[in-house]
């Protein structure tokens, strides 16, 4: 696969730009103008639920904002969004554009507010992402009847808490955040989230700066089950612990997915990370790394499709997402981009393509690791502000 | 500074400098008295410059020596040497003002005495209202006397101007001449003044080398070097020459008999045998009345026509083609109204032997 | 534009033409000022101003995050200035860039000193090689660095092996990593000016210098130096405006909550809080103290009295 034919420099692109790296290049004075250029200022709250008539019909189009090197892709072209073409004669304006869900949300939450067309039909945002745009109304609910594949969606991502029953959401691709560690130098493996803790490891420990994934395998350890809400006191404790660990210097850095190139360098032995990306590294290094979800439960996100509420292309994008649905299309984009492939079915047409890749747990997690895997409550918007604000002053920021 | 207690003459001695293959300055051997004005005089690229860096420091010799009396100063740093430079186009310090650049060299000794040396100078070349302006602000001939200023004011056993003159208008450079002149008569420091203008040299200097090729093609008095060059290039370098080739018949009394092409012409006595270049300055030679009278005796006589006069005020430069079909240059001082000789005419020059030289045939 | 509403007389043609003329003169170079004041006003003015109003709004009652009304809250910088983690950042960031701009000078003038002076030949080559590393990308080569200063990564490992540090020494991550990273990635940015300053330097003013009893070092402290000073000034300033705001460098080969740097602190607050207010406060503050430095320095450094 295309995996293994890339050269180191695009090795090193890919992790500055996948679907977890976010490095703004931007300095402070890039970012205060951009600040600048953000008009706030008041507005009324929820638009109302009107949505723009659907043009589909006339106009065949969808505008699909996707996070970088998510999609299979060959010589410039992707395989099966040509196919998808051809098979409905719609157009599909694919585009590249997502590369933080809190930037791409500083770009279009105001014309979201003021119900002007941000240019796309669908758009690709992670699940508290997701949350917010749901809460604030700006997506559009999903036709079962447009979406007969909805039903292959796993079972463990059908009914999350944030959209219950998949009524405005479908999944893009999945990934789990667990602990990972170099087998060379712990090769009795780790268990559980206080195995992190332990002498060897002062000053070798990394974690997520995805506050969701770090905060949830610490609250999972604690006992305390992140599908449902979390309270204020809950939250506090397992900051304390990640302060604790901090400032004793056990873990040396909270870090986005630059922490491949310390798990290559040998700075980091072992850390709350995400599995995809040790496959990938596995891949790329030999199978150095090994990855386990702690027995008190890891973290699963996801990346999900919606139509936000300024679309009128509603039944063009259904019919892509249908697409996407298909088992056989999906398992062709999971050969390309490695995640957990949401849709059941896939995995018997992976075999026909790879049989080795059809055997991944990384890409066809077993119902028993899926029942593992939590995915974290949806915040309602005072509590994440509060949430973010108390873990951005725990990790200097 | 280190004022020589024994003679302050300057010595090259077999001084070389090569770039790779090039020899820039090949076996140079120059004495130059204390307290002269000497210029090297040549061509760009003829090895005076470099020679006057090797003097100043700038340059190390490849071989060779350079003594100041008794003191070997051939690998001596610049800055510890007694010789100070006025660079073309100055290199006055732009950011100090005109009292600072003057003081810069003083300042690095702990002269003492310091302001009142520098006011001295400035008065000297009457720039004393300026002190305190930088360079940008002053005029091509004030930085000129700026820079020797600074030069001087150090008290250098030997003092170099590397084309001080250069930048400056042929009028300010005229006046320029003077000055120099009567700067060095009046600190009476030996000047070694670098120049490709044989006017400049010969008008200021005593003695001037000229070089060519990295050589010193000779050296004397500005008048031994017109009236007597030793070399085609000497004589064609400093002024205008006529050449005429011919053998050597033999000696007849003071004079040497040169077989030519225009009949036996004679000059001064020589060493030189079998063929050889008769040399005459233009404005040496003067038209006979007639073929038969009007030349004194013993003179030396051509026939030719004129094929060409030009009126230039001071004299007129006429272009005379010799039996030979060689065309030789005839001024004639403009003493008379009118004209000696028209175009087409038939004349006969002549002049006095003691104004010819011989030179090595090319 | 009053004069053509003179009265002219029959005979003025002569003179309606000239005062037009005229009229068009004068105005000509505030015409030709018009793009530049437009560009300067939409893109810094205007944001500028939007900045500081920014930092002077409070939250929407019951809004959504991100919304917020003009208030005009001074409090804001009170409040915000107060908390350690954000001074502590700014002092960070400050005492960081200062230090990588004195090393960067001290690297980057004798490195543009051989280059325009001593080179020859060579002078092209060694300029593209100072330029080279703007063809990577500014984060995969702080990225490269991060291998190289890694535990097991050149550097480590060869002062592990002539057992100068001990096994379990590590660079990155640290302040003087961070240093180390701003330092070389700011480096270019000292060195062009200063390169393009010793370039231009008549060298012959050093061999008057020379000539008139300055060692070389004595040459260079009174000419070179204050000659080349406007190729520092520009250099430092280069060098330490952007590393104050930079933060992929301590993003990068920093750790966590020691090494964080003011830059990141503002991205943060704005993109993943939409605390707009409190960003565009540390954002004006950064920008105010970063030109009240500038404008201390260049007073200092006295680049005016230069020619």
């Amino acid at each position: 696969m295309a995996r293994q034919e890339m050269d180191s420099q695009v090795s090193a692109l890919r992790s500055m730009m996948s679907r977890r790296g976010f490095f703004g290049a931007a300095g402070a004075v890039g970012a205060a103008s951009v600040l600048a250029a953000c008009g706030t200022g008041g507005g009324s709250a929820n638009p109302s639920a009107s949505f723009p008539a659907d043009t589909s019909a006339a106009d065949k189009l969808v505008r699909w904002a996707n996070w970088t090197l998510y999609l299979d892709v060959d010589k410039g072209k992707y395989p099966t969004l040509e196919t998808f073409k051809k098979q409905t004669g719609i157009n599909v304006d694919y585009r590249e554009d997502v590369d933080d869900n809190n930037s791409f949300w500083g770009k279009v939450n105001g014309q979201l507010r003021t119900r002007k067309d941000i240019g796309y039909d669908i758009v690709t945002l992670t699940d508290w992402m997701a949350n917010r745009m749901i809460q604030y109304g700006y997506t559009q609910p999903l036709d079962a009847a447009k979406v007969p594949n909805k039903s292959n969606i796993l079972t463990a991502l059908a009914n999350v808490a944030f959209d219950p029953g998949r009524q405005r959401t479908l999944t893009w691709q999945s990934g789990f955040a667990g602990l990972v560690w170099n087998k060379e130098k712990l090769p009795k493996g780790l268990k559980t989230i206080d195995d992190l803790w332990q002498p060897a490891l002062k000053g070798k420990v990394t974690v997520l700066s995805e506050m969701r994934d770090t905060v949830g395998c610490l609250l999972l350890s604690q006992g305390v089950d992140i599908t449902k809400p979390i309270s204020d006191a809950q939250f506090a404790t397992a900051l304390e612990l990640l302060s604790k660990q901090l400032s004793s210097g056990q873990i040396y850095k909270v870090q986005g997915n630059q922490y491949k190139n310390d798990l290559i360098n040998g700075t980091a032995w072992a850390g709350i990370l995400w599995s995809g990306d040790i496959f990938q590294l596995n891949a790329e290094n030999g199978d150095k790394w090994g990855f386990a979800l702690p027995e008190s439960g890891g973290t699963l996100w996801s990346d999900n499709m919606m139509i936000p509420s300024t679309s009128s292309h509603q039944t063009d994008a259904m019919k892509l997402m249908n697409y996407y649905y298909e088992p056989a299309v999906a398992a062709k984009v999971a050969a390309y981009v490695n995640y957990i492939c949401p849709v059941q079915g896939a995995q018997a047409e992976m075999e026909k393509i790879d049989p080795k890749l059809a055997a991944s747990e990384f890409i066809f997690p077993s119902a028993d690791t899926l029942a593992r895997a939590k995915t974290f409550v949806g915040l309602e918007a005072a509590q994440e502000t509060s949430f973010n604000d108390q873990w951005l002053t725990a990790i200097g920021q | 500074m280190a004022s020589p207690q024994t003679n302050g003459d300057l010595w090259l001695k077999d001084l070389t400098k090569t770039f790779g293959d090039f020899a820039a300055v090949d076996h140079i051997d120059l004495h130059i008295p204390q307290g002269s004005f000497f210029a090297l005089l040549g061509p760009s690229g003829c090895g005076k410059t470099t020679t006057l860096r090797m003097i100043a420091g700038l340059e190390e010799p490849t071989s060779g020596k350079v003594l100041i009396g008794d003191l070997d100063i051939t690998y001596a740093k610049a800055y510890d040497r007694p010789v100070n430079t006025v660079f073309q186009n100055y290199a006055l310090f732009p950011h100090m003002d005109i009292f600072e650049n003057i003081a810069f060299g003083l300042r690095r000794r702990n002269v003492s005495d310091l302001d009142k040396k520098v006011k001295d100078v400035l008065e000297l070349i009457q720039l004393s209202h300026l002190a305190r302006r930088k360079p940008a602000q002053l005029s091509g001939g004030q930085q000129q006397r700026v820079a020797l200023a600074r030069a001087i004011v150090n008290q250098p056993a030997v003092l170099l101007l590397d084309e001080p003159l250069g930048a400056l208008d042929l009028k300010l450079r005229r006046e320029m001449q003077v000055e120099l002149k009567r700067i060095q008569m009046e600190v009476g420091l030996t000047f070694i003044h670098v120049t490709h203008d044989q006017e400049e040299a010969m008008s200021m200097a005593d003695t001037i080398a000229v070089m060519n090729n990295g050589v010193v093609e000779q050296l004397g008095a500005p008048l031994d070097l017109y009236e007597r060059p030793a070399t085609q290039f000497v004589a064609s370098f400093l002024g205008q020459t006529n050449t005429l080739q011919g053998t050597v018949v033999g000696p007849d009394g003071d004079f040497t008999v040169v077989d030519t092409a225009c009949g036996r012409l004679r000059l001064p006595r020589t060493e030189l045998t079998g063929s050889v270049a008769l040399g005459v300055r233009p404005e040496k030679i003067e038209f006979a009345q007639t073929a038969v009278s009007g030349v004194p005796d013993g003179a030396n006589v051509v026939e030719g026509v004129v094929t060409d006069a030009s009126f230039i005020g001071v004299s007129t430069q006429y272009i005379v083609r010799l039996r030979n079909e060689q065309e030789i240059a005839v001024f004639e001082q403009n003493l008379l109204f009118g004209r000696r000789a028209l175009v087409g005419d038939q004349v006969t020059l002549f002049w006095d032997p003691r104004h010819s030289f011989a030179l090595a045939a090319q | 534009m009053n004069a053509p509403v003179v009265p002219v007389p029959a005979a003025g043609v002569q003179a309606v033409r000239s005062t037009k003329a005229g009229t068009r003169r004068r105005w000509t170079p505030y015409l030709l000022l018009l793009p530049g004041l437009l560009w300067l006003g939409i893109f810094f003015i205007i944001p500028l101003a939007s900045l500081l109003m920014q930092s002077l709004q409070t939250p929407v009652p019951n809004g959504l995050a991100g919304q917020f009304q003009q208030t005009w809250r001074f409090q804001n910088y009170i409040d915000t200035l107060s908390q350690p983690n954000f001074y502590n950042a700014m002092i960070r960031s400050f005492t960081y860039s200062f230090i990588a701009t004195v090393l960067a000078l001290l690297i980057a003038y004798p490195l543009a000193y051989a280059i325009a002076l001593r080179a020859g030949r060579a002078k092209p080559l060694l300029l593209v090689l100072v330029v080279a590393p703007f063809f990577v990308s500014f984060i995969l080569r702080t990225i490269a660095w991060k291998q190289v200063l890694g535990a097991e990564g050149p550097v480590v490992s060869t002062l592990q092996a002539l057992h100068l540090v001990q096994q379990n020494f590590t660079i990155y991550p640290s302040s003087a990593a961070v240093i180390a990273g701003l330092t070389y990635n700011f480096l270019p940015f000292m060195t062009l000016p200063i390169f393009a300053s010793l370039d231009r330097l008549d060298t012959r003013l050093v061999e008057a210098a020379n000539d008139l009893y300055a060692g070389n070092l004595v040459a260079f402290r009174k000419v070179t130096l204050p000659l080349t000073m406007p190729g520092v000034v520009a250099g430092t300033l280069l060098t330490f405006i952007p590393a104050s705001g930079d933060y992929i460098n301590s993003e990068l080969l920093g750790g966590s909550v020691n090494t964080t740097m003011i830059g990141k602190v503002i991205d943060s607050r704005f993109l993943v809080l939409s605390d707009y207010p409190a960003a565009s406060v540390l954002s004006f503050t950064l920008m105010s103290i970063i030109l009240a430095a500038v404008w201390l320095y260049v007073r200092k450094a006295g680049t005016e009295e230069l020619v």
